[in-house]
């Protein structure tokens, strides 16, 4: 049994259980199949942490950049395409494999006082969906075929759906179908790019003589085009194909659009401006551990497809765009910070909150080097440790007073010591305060923002504008700390019980990672991402260098 | 001098306060009154590691420092280069430990009985003493570190602790603000400082002191290229930013005498002793950067001199004792800045040193004071206290005598060393020294004559009463040290000799004023009529305030009333607060508004309409297909008539 398809595909079978057990044994059964999938996907770590030579099925490259725990299997095969069920998991994903599963498991948990929700109804449906959702959110992460990598991420869309608009807030529908149409929009594009990636590859080989060596796998000869996702990246025949000049697509350079397709795609999911105002809705009108999800998990798909997709099968659209993503990105950072700082809904604050730091994500990505690519990678698993804590940290509080006004709390950290201690842990980490995970990212993204200035002269005033943002969050964080935990106890809290064994456990596991990931930063995360990360840049980099040099050579020529 | 042993005592003087931190934090809630026992042990033994770390740096004195002592490799750069957790130790380093940990030790002491009846939270008490136990840690750390990252982190760490014991009572909605205020300007200052540790990074593709200091001497970047002027005035300016936001300098002060509403022992060690010298022990550390711009240090110079004049003109006004003792700190911490400014290190880091216990001592007088006067601090609801409080009235007064520049104790010799560097580099620095001195005695004594001068006067329904023997005892060892410290920088001056290799190179190398050959000998009269100057503007102050506040109150209220301009906005401290509120903070709120608006109305609007389109379509084909039979009958009949008329016309 291959363990990657096993992590994949046991909370689906958790979720169907959920629909045939008894119904007092739901939340049982639920919390079970996360637990044991969060327990599996550990089972990943002694892979990375030896290095990774012994295992069997490892394909592709040296070290790091190896596919591990790799699965292919023939899915729908046709005369002029395959497509195949393939998995396989590297530097990249392994990170955001185990926190998907940690932070479901903890959404689960955190879902175990449903009964009394205000609507509280179809309990069974409820779990069901939210197990399918971990199947399609881990399914994105290792599917390494285009294809199925498009099916797991419709599996998982449709999930969220039904989670936000059934067990939501009081303009649930709303906020539900603003989600769906915005991501639907990024997956039309998405689609057109995945179907005009298959025939131009097609049209490469053909244009080769139809039949190519396959970038990484010894012997075997490509006769049509592919969907799998290393060899557009790999295949120097369809790289070229792709990068060069003449190749368009409705009259405009390929890559360049390709890349902008797939980049809205991805960027509306990230969120980044001007994509984001799906979050603040869906945030607040989702129930508390979908929040979780959405802001730990659902949110890096987009640095995810920016990283697996984006970069490494286009890097000259990257390298086109690199200055207008990194405006973007900044923006982000600000308008994000900004619009926090004008929020009275708690929740709200903590939404547009997500927006800032995920503007690091796609700042560190788009400068290309190696501080801005591990970065963004750091900031990506800080925020899926620290956003979480934050979302659940509004919920415990919303399932006591039934409200998220910030002006109508205060003296909270009196009424529920505990809860304050852990609030002032999360939010600082949020905050980043150094030692906290919070702060690595930005740092390294920042570090990469300021080396780039050596290609990219307009990344300095970028790195300053962005380094300035630690002003602005320090702002919104420490007034809402102050509006909502400090100041005199209020009459209408008093009696509120503080956090039970449930949540302390749920916030504990959290803070304690937001404490680790800050203080070792590299035996937690840059230890297993880096390798990848640089050998991922060293191949755009390089593909870059070749474009511009034949570029150069052409010119004189003609 | 033993590498083993340097190493193990700043192992031990960092994680002993570290481990009394989670001690107190985990177990207070069980050990409840008796959690200051941990937290002393946890303090005590980091002092007493300290000394025997002072020791070693003594008996080893000249040879082999600094020295760096790695421990373990923290996180590996994005550039391929480790970045570690290591330790620097010179003398420099031995001299702020000592003072951090003395200072922390005595003012745990005092705690444990300040804090039972001032305890105002529930659960308040083994609190406290875990933030306490935080602080040393942190602040040990950021003194201790071997490089920019462990300085910024322990930079901030501090920062925290600080905002959590501002905010200890956190009930109080103005200490709740206070404690954002601080945390909020401090930020301010220190993205100017990570700024310019990225900078370094970039240029000297290192961010360890040694490595960086060496390269700056060379005149080398990375790349072996010679160092632009411009890059490291950058750079010194940018971490002197971080400075001024940590050690209370202009513009960024306003935190200070906010952060008074913290309990008093934290106001004297945090915010007198030791965390605001933080900036002014980062100067002296980056010696090498700072030399090499002297555009950077005439900043400093300057920034630092009108800190001191200007913070000591709102102190005129003040009516509240611990405030008046804020702005004295911020304008002492002026004087050790302009010190620096002027390549006087090893006089600012001396003055640093006698300040940390006059002041320290000033501020648990004043905290004494409060506890008898059940939590009323403003002088103008009490006076003549000298027969209540005996104990508390001498050593608040010989702290006073320290801080007024009286000739014989300690704040007398490290001022007057500043006035005279800064005399010998620019006569208007000097100018404002003199002036600020003359200023400082005064309003010093004004508050002693406020206080304790006079007929009695105690607020109603108070029972005055002496503090105990556990706040008595550290203020007699404070008067000890402010009597006593400044006789180690007369004479011989053992404590500008200690500390002379850290310097060496640096700032006496760079003096412009001695063409580089450290501090020339003053002439006599040089030496000792600067003396008779400044102990007589220090007489004059005291004669002055004895005058308006004692013998001839009328002329007081003569002068506030000759002057109700200048008063009124002395007491409004110059409006800064206000030119902020007005500049940055109502700005930054009105741009949260308008993204808000831009969010709901714009982007969302664009959205609407996109989705119109479909929606549009949709509503005219619905229509087409309501469901009525007939409708669907009409539009069959129209159909086929149209079709019918086109092939009949087509054929036709």
């Amino acid at each position: 049994m291959n363990l990657l398809t096993a992590i994949v595909f046991l909370p689906m079978l958790g979720a169907v259980a959920c629909l045939v057990v008894p119904k007092n044994l739901v939340r049982q059964v639920a919390v079970l199949s996360s637990a044991a999938t969060l327990g599996l996907s550990l089972w990943l770590f002694p892979t990375f942490l030896g290095g990774g030579g012994s295992d069997a099925t490892a394909i592709f490259g040296t070290s790091y950049g190896t596919l591990h725990h790799v699965i292919r299997l023939p899915w729908i095969m046709g005369d002029s395409f395959s497509i195949e069920f393939f998995l396989g998991v590297d530097g990249l994903a392994f990170p955001l494999v185990v926190l998907t599963t940690l932070v479901s498991f903890l959404a689960c948990l955190a879902s175990w006082n449903f009964n009394s929700w205000k609507v509280n109804k179809g309990i069974r449906a409820y779990f069901f969906l939210f197990l399918l959702l971990e199947t399609g959110m881990l399914g994105v992460f290792v599917a390494l075929d285009f294809f199925l990598f498009y099916i797991f991420w419709e599996v998982m869309l449709l999930p969220m759906y039904f989670l936000i608009g059934v067990w939501g807030g009081e303009r649930k529908e709303y906020a539900a179908i603003k989600f769906f149409l915005f991501t639907l929009a990024g997956s039309v594009l998405m689609l057109v790019a995945l179907v005009a990636m298959f025939f131009y590859s097609g049209d490469a080989i053909a244009a080769a003589g139809g039949s190519v060596a396959s970038g990484y796998l010894e012997g075997v000869m490509l006769q049509h085009g592919t969907f799998d996702l290393i060899e557009l990246a790999t295949c120097p025949t369809i790289q070229s194909y792709f990068a060069s000049g003449s190749t368009l697509f409705l009259g405009m350079k390929f890559a360049t659009v390709m890349f902008m397709f797939l980049f809205i795609g991805f960027a509306i999911k990230l969120p980044i401006f001007p994509f984001h105002t799906w979050l603040p809705d869906a945030h607040v009108q989702a129930p508390t551990p979908v929040s979780m999800i959405l802001a730990g998990v659902l949110l890096k798909m987009g640095g995810y497809g920016f990283l697996r997709l984006c970069y490494p099968i286009f890097p000259t659209g990257g390298e086109v765009w690199a200055y207008v993503l990194a405006c973007v990105g900044v923006i982000s950072i600000i308008y994000g910070g900004l619009c926090a700082l004008a929020q009275t809904d708690f929740k709200r604050l903590v939404a547009y909150s997500s927006v800032s730091h995920m503007g690091f994500v796609l700042l560190g990505i788009a400068v290309m080097t190696k501080a801005g690519f591990q970065g963004a990678m750091f900031q990506m698993i800080a925020h899926g440790i620290s956003s979480p804590m934050c979302f659940f940290l509004v919920g415990v509080i919303y399932d006591r007073a039934h409200h998220r006004e910030i002006n109508r709390f205060g003296g909270l950290w009196l009424t529920m010591p505990r809860y304050g201690t852990m609030a002032t842990i999360g939010f600082f980490a949020s905050l980043g305060l150094p030692g906290m995970c919070g702060f690595i990212g930005e740092v390294w993204v920042l570090l990469g923002t300021f080396d780039a200035g050596a290609k990219y002269p307009w990344a300095y005033p970028l790195a300053i504008i962005a380094a300035a943002s630690v002003i602005l969050t320090a702002a919104y964080i420490l007034w809402l700390i102050r509006r909502v935990y400090l100041g005199k106890e209020r009459e209408e809290y008093k009696g509120y019980l503080d956090v039970s064994g449930r949540e302390t456990f749920i916030l504990a596991s959290l803070a304690v990672l937001c404490i680790a990931l800050g203080i070792f930063p590299t035996q937690t995360v840059f230890n297993f991402t880096n390798g990848t990360l640089d050998l991922m840049l060293q191949q755009v980099t390089n593909a870059i260098a070749m474009v511009s040099q034949s570029a150069v050579s052409g010119g004189l020529i003609g | 001098m033993d590498f083993d042993t340097l190493r193990t005592c700043a192992l031990v003087i960092l994680l002993a306060p570290l481990c009394a931190a989670i001690l107190a934090g985990v177990f207070g809630p069980k050990l409840k009154g008796h959690t200051h026992w941990v937290t002393i042990g946890g303090v005590g033994t980091a002092f007493a590691f300290s000394v025997m770390l002072f020791l070693q740096v003594r008996a080893g004195h000249g040879a082999g420092f600094p020295v760096l002592i790695p421990i373990y490799d923290w996180l590996l750069a994005g550039v391929g280069k480790a970045f570690r957790v290591e330790f620097l130790v010179d003398p420099l380093t031995a001299i702020m430990l000592m003072t951090v940990t003395g200072v922390a030790l005595l003012v745990v002491i005092y705690s444990r009985d300040y804090m039972r009846d001032h305890g105002a939270c529930e659960r308040g008490y083994e609190r406290f003493f875990a933030y306490l136990a935080l602080f040393v840690f942190a602040m040990c750390a950021l003194v201790l570190g071997g490089n920019f990252l462990l300085l910024y982190l322990g930079w901030e760490a501090v920062g925290l602790c600080s905002y959590l014991l501002i905010g200890f009572y956190y009930d109080k909605p103005a200490a709740a603000a206070a404690a954002k205020k601080a945390f909020l300007v401090n930020r301010v200052g220190d993205f100017g400082f990570g700024l310019a540790i990225l900078l370094i990074y970039l240029t000297f593709g290192s961010i360890e002191y040694q490595v960086v200091f060496d390269m700056v001497r060379q005149g080398l970047d990375a790349n072996g290229h010679a160092l632009a002027q411009g890059t490291i005035t950058a750079i010194a300016l940018l971490l002197f930013c971080g400075a001024c936001g940590k050690s209370a300098q202009l513009p960024l002060h306003v935190w200070l005498p906010d952060a008074m509403e913290g309990p008093s022992p934290v106001s004297a060690l945090i915010h007198a002793a030791t965390m605001v010298t933080a900036g002014i022990y980062m100067i002296a550390r980056c010696g090498a950067i700072f030399t090499a711009s002297p555009t950077a240090m005439m900043v400093v110079a300057i920034v630092g001199a009108t800190t001191a004049i200007f913070a000591a003109s709102i102190a005129l006004v003040q009516t509240d004792m611990k405030r008046i003792l804020a702005y004295s700190t911020i304008s002492q911490l002026g004087y050790m800045v302009l010190g620096i400014g002027v390549y006087a290190a090893d006089s600012a880091v001396f003055h640093l040193f006698t300040h940390a216990f006059f002041k320290a001592l000033l501020f648990l007088g004043a905290g004494s004071v409060m506890h008898a006067m059940g939590g009323i601090i403003d002088v103008r609801h009490f006076g003549g206290l000298r027969k209540v409080l005996p104990w508390t009235f001498a050593t608040f007064l010989l702290g006073s005598l320290a801080l007024a520049g009286v000739p014989g104790l300690s704040g007398f010799f490290s001022k007057d060393e500043i006035i005279h560097h800064a005399l010998t580099a620019h006569p208007v620095f000097g100018a404002v020294g003199l002036v600020t001195a003359l200023l400082t005695a005064f309003y010093t004594f004004r508050m002693v004559f406020l206080a304790f001068a006079g007929d009695e006067k105690i607020p109603e329904g108070v029972h005055a009463h002496e503090s105990g023997g556990w706040m008595l005892f550290p203020l007699l060892v404070l008067s000890v040290g402010a009597i006593g410290a400044g006789y180690l920088g007369v004479g011989a001056k053992p404590f500008h000799h200690f500390l002379e290799p850290v310097f060496a190179n640096t700032f006496m190398a760079a003096n412009p004023v001695h063409g580089g050959h450290g501090a020339a000998h003053p002439s006599f009269w040089q030496a000792y009529g600067l003396m008779v100057v400044s102990g007589g503007l220090a007489a004059l102050g005291i004669f002055a305030a004895y005058l308006l506040y004692v013998k001839q109150p009328w002329i007081a209220g003569l002068a506030k009333a000759s002057w109700p301009g200048a008063h009124k906005a002395a007491g409004h401290k110059w409006y800064v607060d206000e030119a902020y509120d007005a500049g940055l903070v109502e700005p930054a709120k009105k741009a949260g508004r308008v993204c808000v608006g831009l969010d709901d109305y714009l982007i969302d609007g664009l959205v609407w309409l996109v989705t119109a389109v479909p929606r549009g379509l949709g509503y005219l084909l619905r229509t087409a297909q309501g469901g009525a039979v007939q409708g669907y009958g009409l539009t069959m009949v129209i159909g086929i008539t149209v079709i019918m008329l086109v092939v009949l016309w087509n054929s036709a």
